[in-house]
């Protein structure tokens, strides 16, 4: 058991935690937390990954900060789509919102 | 002297594990959302944490300034955005669900989680020590050179998501 198992079972704590939350929250935003936690597990694993292994450093970390970035397009996107969704149904619950139409 | 640090550093790696352990908790259980979103941002605090540890530095300053900063404030609008007429802020209903369903999400969540902690655990290659701190300009440097087009290509991933986030919430005229 060295750093780098401790560090990579970290990322697995979050990403589990993250899986039960996307399984088991009704609300949309509830379920957008949940892909947070996921995302900040995989940054943290690339971190890791590239500091305490003979990897070259910079990929990790500017790595993690794509992943970064990608996380708050997809905020922004969860974000307006969220909003549409509730000016049309009144409501972000993941089970009424089940109707596809243009 | 060594093992003093030694052991400061597990302590430390301890309190950032039992800020991500107890905020994931929150994040996953609480009934309020904004409960919720407090305890992401203490995981996310204790991620940055982990970040300092490793000594990256300009990673961790990141994740405070990006996630906590602003992805938490974009969640916590989406709260106080969709709140239903007569009632608190971002509740979730709390039907009750029957406890087997717990039981097989728990299942269905954490067996990738438990599958990849084996594969992890059974072939993980030697630990090194830390690596020196890799400075700004180096960083820098490969994003401009190796990493140009991705750097690109986040940047025209960020304008359309905004510009698609703006169309999506324009008000159709009738």
């Amino acid at each position: 058991m060295n750093h780098l198992v401790l560090f990579h079972l970290t990322a697995l704590v979050l990403l589990g935690f993250g899986l039960f939350g996307l399984v088991s929250r009704k609300t949309l935003v509830g379920m957008l937390i949940s892909v947070e936690l996921m995302l900040n597990g995989a940054g943290l694993a690339l971190v890791a990954s590239s500091r305490l292994t003979p990897a070259v450093d910079a990929v990790g970390q500017l790595g993690a900060l794509f992943v970064m970035g990608l996380a708050a397009a997809e905020a922004t996107l969860v974000l307006a789509i969220i909003l549409v969704v509730f000016k049309r149904m009144g409501t972000t619950e993941s089970k009424d919102v089940s109707v596809l139409r243009g | 002297m060594e093992i003093i640090i030694n052991n400061l550093v597990y302590a430390a790696f301890g309190f950032y594990l039992l800020l991500i352990i107890v905020g994931g908790l929150a994040a996953i259980m609480a009934k309020s959302l904004v409960r919720a979103l407090v305890g992401l941002i203490m995981t996310l605090f204790g991620v940055a944490g982990m970040y300092f540890l490793m000594a990256a530095t300009f990673i961790a300053l990141m994740q405070i300034l990006i996630y906590i900063g602003a992805v938490s404030v974009l969640i916590f609008f989406s709260i106080m955005l969709t709140r239903v007429p007569d009632g608190e802020a971002g509740m979730e209903n709390s039907s009750r669900k029957p406890s087997g369903r717990i039981l097989l999400t728990m299942v269905t969540a954490l067996m990738p989680a438990f599958i990849l902690g084996a594969i992890v655990i059974r072939n993980c290659p030697p630990a090194l020590k830390l690596k020196p701190e890799t400075s700004l300009a180096e960083l820098g440097k490969f994003l401009t050179g190796p990493y140009s087009l991705a750097f690109e290509l986040i940047s025209v991933v960020l304008f359309v998501a905004m510009a698609g986030a703006v169309l999506l919430g324009f008000e159709r005229r009738k």
